[in-house]
C-alpha cells in the first residue's frame, strides 16, 4: 500500500484533478468542464480519478484544493490544504521546472504572471477587473467564427499575416473582429490575430511593469493553444515552454502542498466515497444585524458541514465539524 | 516588456501628465489642516466656471465677448444705434431669465457677466428653534468618528449624531445616487450622509479633500437636496485659505450662534491631540496585533480604548485614556518572532485608511501574522504634513507634487523598502488619478529594491473573494521568499 495525494483545481471553466504518488509523480489525471456547477464537477473529477487508480495498492492520504471554488470543494472533500491558485501554480511549476524564471498562466476567467527567482516566487500580478484576453474571450470568439476553440491553434499557425485586432477590451475586439471578417480577411489571419491580441493584451496589462526573464513557462487552458504560444514567442523573442501537464499545474501544486502538510489527528485517509454523498449548498441571509450578510451553508446528506460569508461572530453557524 | 529604462521613461511620463494636471485637476497643494478645496476641472463636474471669481468672469467677458452671438459692445457693427442696442439688451435679459440650461451654457462660454451658477440653489430656510441644540453628523472615516464627536461636542457645543456600523444598504444607496464614474469614497460618504440624515441630523459636515474630494461637498449637498432632505451643510472645503473669523462665522451661523470662541480654540487643540493619540495607538495595534496569543485580544483592547477615548471630555481624560489604552495593549501577550514578516500599506487617503472602504485589508493581513505599518493617517497627512520634506527624500523619483497623497505614497513605499520590509500593499479607489500616477514609480521602486508590491483597486464591490485570493497569494509569496532567500 503506497501513499498518494489528491489535488483538485476547480476553476470557472474547467475542473482539474491529479493524484500523485510518494515520489510526486502524477499517477492519475482528469480534466472536465465545470459547467457552472463546481460541486458536481469536482465529484465527476473524483470519480474519474478513482477509476484510474488501483485502490488496493494506493491510498490517498490527504487532499488539497485550489481554484475559485476551493473552499466549497475543500469542505466537500475535507481537504487538508485549501490554497489560492497563484501559490499552487508557483509550487507546482517550480517543482517540475526548478530553473523557471517567469510563469504565465491564462485560464478561463483570469490570468496571472508569477516571477520566480531561485525556485521562489518573488512577485506576481493578476488581472483585475476585465476578463478580456482570457480563455472565455477566445471561446466566445470561436463561437462567433463557428469554430471549436480547440481548433484555434492549428488554424492560427497556418497564418502568414495575422490581422490586427484590438484586445484591450472584449467589446472593441468584437467590433474589430466583425469589421475584419466583413473586409474579407482570411479565417487563418483572423484567428492568428485573435491569438496575437490575447498575448499582447496579457503583456500590456497583467505583465505591465514586470520583467520577463527566460525560461518562461506558459500554462493554464489557453497554453494548449499553439497560436497564443507562438504569439508570445514572437512578442518576447524567447522560447516559451508549455508542459504537457501545464493545464493541471494548479491541481498538481495543491497535491504537493497536501503531501507536504504535516498529517494531523483530524486528517483521515480519503476514500473516494464523496461521490456517494449528496452535497447541497444554501444561501441564507443573516438577520442578526443590519448588514444582512449572505451566508453559504454546505450540507452533506442534509447535515451541515461548513458555512462561511459572515462578517462577525453573530452570524457564525454551528457545523458538524 | 518594460526594462529599467523604459520604466524610467514611463514614470517620467506619468509625472509629466501629473504636471499638466497640476494646476487644475486632482493635483494639489498640501494644507496643514487638510480641508482644502480643490477646484477640479474635469469636464463632467463642470468645475472650471465654478472656480471663476466674479472678477475673472468679467475680465474674460471683456476678452471673449466678441465670440458671442449677442454681445452688442464688441460684436458691434450691426448694432450701431443706441435704441437698437437697448432692445438687444432686453433680449439678453429675457434669455437671462430663461431656463437654467441656456443660462449655464452662456456662462460656460463666458458670454456675459453673470456669476457662476450655484450648484445648490438658494432656498428659504426653515425657521429653527434658536434654543434647540443642533444635531451634527460627520461621514464615517475609520476610527476618527471619536475625534469628530469631540469636535462637535467640545468645539461646536452641539449634539453629535453617532452613526452605527455601515451596512450594505449604506453603500447601495450611496452608489445609487452617485455618478457611476465618481470614485468610491464619494459613494461611501454619500451613503453615510443619507444614514446620518435618517438618524435625524440637522447639519452634516464635509471637509475631506486633498483632491477632488474637496469639491464633493457641494455636489453631495446638491444630490441630497434633490433627494428631498432638508439640512445644513457645514462644508469646510469652501473656507480654505480664509481667516479664522470666517470659520467661526460659518460655524455660528450653521450650528451654534452661542459658540464660545476661547472654549472652541482650546477644544480644537484637544481634537488635534486626540487625533495624534488615536493614530499612535493604531500604529501599535497594526504592528503587534498580528502576533496576538489569544485571538481577538487586541481587537477587544483597541475597542475598549476607543470607548474610553469616545467618553473623554477634558484634556486630562484624553491623556488618561491614551495611557491606559496603550498600557493595556502593551500588556497583552504576543508571540512575535525576532524577524516578522513586515508589510507597509500605502495609498489613497480614504481607501487606505478606512476599513469599510478597503474591505478590512488590514485585519486580513493581521490574521495572517504580519507586522503592518501605515504612514498615511490624519496625523501624518494633515497635522504634521510637510510635502517639501517628504519630496526631498524621494527626489530620485519625483520632481514636483503630483497630488494629494502621491508624495506620501511614494515616500512611504521608499521608506518601507529601505527599511527592509517584505512587501508593500498599495490601495486606491478605482479611477483615482493621483494614485494611478504613483503606480509606475512604485513599480520602479519595487524592481530596483526587489520588494514585491501588491496593487489593489476598489470600487463599490462588497465581495472579498478576489481580495482574499490576492492577499493570501501575496502573503504566501513574501513569507516563503523571506524564509528561503533572505
Amino acid at each position: 500500500m503506497t501513499e498518494a495525494y489528491l489535488g483538485i483545481d476547480t476553476g470557472s471553466i474547467s475542473t482539474k484533478g491529479v493524484v500523485i504518488d510518494e515520489d510526486r509523480t502524477i499517477v492519475a489525471r482528469s480534466y472536465l468542464w465545470t459547467e457552472g456547477n463546481p460541486m458536481q464537477a469536482a465529484r465527476r473529477v473524483i470519480e474519474d480519478l478513482g477509476s484510474q487508480i488501483d485502490h488496493g495498492a494506493v491510498q490517498v492520504q490527504a487532499v488539497g484544493t485550489t481554484g475559485s471554488a476551493r473552499r466549497l470543494v475543500g469542505a466537500m472533500t475535507d481537504a487538508a490544504v485549501v490554497k489560492n491558485e497563484i501559490t499552487t501554480h508557483a509550487v507546482g511549476t517550480t517543482y517540475l521546472h526548478p530553473d523557471v524564471r517567469t510563469i504565465f498562466e491564462i485560464g478561463g476567467q483570469d490570468s496571472k504572471i508569477i516571477c520566480v527567482e531561485g525556485g521562489i516566487a518573488v512577485d506576481y500580478a493578476m488581472n483585475t477587473l476585465c476578463a478580456a484576453g482570457t480563455g472565455a474571450f477566445l471561446s466566445s470568439q470561436a463561437h462567433r467564427l463557428g469554430l471549436e476553440v480547440e481548433q484555434f491553434g492549428d488554424i492560427a499557425l497556418a497564418s502568414k499575416r495575422p490581422a490586427n485586432i484590438a484586445a484591450r477590451c472584449t467589446v472593441f475586439a468584437e467590433s474589430d473582429l466583425v469589421h475584419k471578417i466583413q473586409m474579407g480577411y482570411s479565417r487563418e489571419d483572423i484567428v492568428a490575430g485573435l491569438c496575437k491580441a490575447v498575448a499582447s493584451n496579457y503583456l500590456n496589462n497583467v505583465g505591465k511593469g514586470k520583467k520577463v526573464a527566460a525560461p518562461v513557462v506558459f500554462q493554464g487552458g489557453v497554453s494548449k493553444n499553439a497560436g497564443v504560444v507562438r504569439a508570445f514567442e514572437d512578442a518576447l523573442g524567447m522560447e516559451v515552454l508549455v508542459d504537457a501537464d501545464g493545464h493541471l499545474m494548479g491541481a498538481f501544486g495543491a497535491a504537493l502542498l497536501a503531501a507536504d502538510a504535516a498529517p494531523t489527528a483530524a486528517t483521515k485517509p480519503f476514500d473516494f466515497d464523496v461521490a456517494e454523498f449528496e452535497f447541497k449548498t444554501r444561501e441564507i441571509e443573516c438577520g442578526k444585524c443590519t448588514n444582512h450578510c449572505e451566508i453559504i451553508c454546505v450540507y452533506r446528506d442534509g447535515e451541515i458541514i461548513d458555512a462561511w460569508g459572515n462578517r462577525c461572530e453573530k452570524g457564525a453557524v454551528k457545523t458538524a465539524r | 516588456m518594460a526594462d529599467d529604462e523604459q520604466s524610467g521613461a514611463s514614470s517620467d511620463l506619468a509625472a509629466s501628465i501629473a504636471d499638466t494636471e497640476g494646476g487644475t485637476g486632482c493635483g494639489t497643494k498640501g494644507d496643514a489642516r487638510g480641508d482644502v478645496l480643490m477646484a477640479d476641472a474635469e469636464g463632467d463636474l463642470g468645475g472650471t466656471p465654478i472656480a471663476d471669481t466674479e472678477g475673472d468672469s468679467s475680465a474674460a467677458d471683456g476678452e471673449k465677448g466678441g465670440i458671442g452671438l449677442d454681445d452688442g459692445r464688441q460684436g458691434g457693427a450691426s448694432f450701431a444705434s443706441g435704441g437698437r442696442r437697448e432692445s438687444r439688451e432686453d433680449a439678453v435679459g429675457s434669455v437671462r431669465d430663461g431656463d437654467a440650461d441656456v443660462r449655464n451654457a452662456r456662462i460656460w462660454l463666458q458670454l456675459d457677466k453673470l456669476r457662476p451658477p450655484k450648484l445648490v440653489e438658494p432656498r428659504k430656510r426653515k425657521k429653527k428653534d434658536r434654543h434647540a441644540r443642533t444635531r451634527v453628523a460627520f461621514f464615517r472615516y475609520s476610527y476618527y468618528d471619536i475625534a469628530f464627536k469631540y469636535f462637535v461636542e467640545q468645539v461646536l457645543d452641539a449634539d453629535f449624531v453617532s452613526l452605527p456600523e455601515p451596512t450594505k444598504r449604506t453603500l447601495e444607496r450611496g452608489t445609487l445616487n452617485s455618478n457611476d464614474f465618481v470614485c468610491a469614497p464619494f459613494k461611501h460618504i454619500l451613503g453615510d450622509f443619507i444614514d446620518a440624515l435618517e438618524s435625524g441630523a440637522d447639519v452634516i459636515v464635509q471637509f475631506a479633500g486633498p483632491c477632488r474630494l474637496g469639491y464633493y461637498g457641494e455636489l453631495q449637498e446638491s444630490i441630497l437636496r434633490d433627494m428631498g432632505y432638508e439640512f445644513e451643510m457645514l462644508n469646510f472645503a469652501t473656507l480654505t485659505g480664509k481667516p479664522l473669523a470666517d470659520y467661526i462665522g460659518v460655524c455660528k451661523k450653521k450650528v451654534n450662534p452661542d459658540l464660545s470662541v476661547p472654549h472652541g480654540v482650546r477644544g480644537m487643540l484637544a481634537v488635534f491631540k486626540m487625533i495624534e493619540c488615536l493614530d499612535e495607538a493604531n500604529d501599535y495595534y497594526l504592528a503587534n496585533a498580528g502576533f496576538e496569543v489569544e485571538a481577538g485580544s487586541f481587537d477587544r483592547a483597541l475597542s475598549a480604548y476607543h470607548g474610553a477615548m469616545r467618553a473623554a471630555v477634558t484634556e486630562r481624560d484624553i491623556a488618561d485614556a491614551q495611557r491606559n489604552g496603550l498600557e493595556a495593549m502593551k500588556a497583552l501577550p504576543t508571540a512575535k518572532p525576532v524577524d516578522p514578516v513586515r508589510v507597509g500599506i500605502v495609498g489613497e487617503y480614504f481607501t487606505a485608511a478606512d476599513a469599510t472602504s478597503n474591505l478590512g485589508v488590514e485585519r486580513k493581513l493581521l490574521t495572517m501574522g504580519v507586522e503592518l505599518h501605515r504612514m498615511l493617517n490624519m496625523t501624518n497627512r494633515n497635522l504634521r504634513y510637510n510635502e517639501k520634506n517628504l519630496r526631498a527624500g524621494i527626489s530620485d523619483y519625483v520632481k514636483f507634487d503630483m497630488g494629494p497623497t502621491s508624495s506620501m505614497t511614494i515616500a512611504a513605499a521608499k521608506r518601507y523598502v529601505d527599511e527592509g520590509f517584505d512587501g508593500v500593499v498599495h490601495l486606491k479607489s478605482s479611477g483615482c488619478t493621483p494614485e494611478i500616477d504613483c503606480v509606475p514609480v512604485l513599480q520602479r521602486i519595487s524592481r530596483e529594491a526587489s520588494v514585491p508590491m501588491l496593487f489593489l483597486s476598489y470600487d463599490s464591490q462588497t465581495s472579498d473573494t478576489g481580495l482574499d485570493t490576492r492577499l493570501e497569494a501575496f502573503y504566501d509569496m513574501i513569507a516563503r521568499r523571506k524564509k528561503v532567500l533572505l
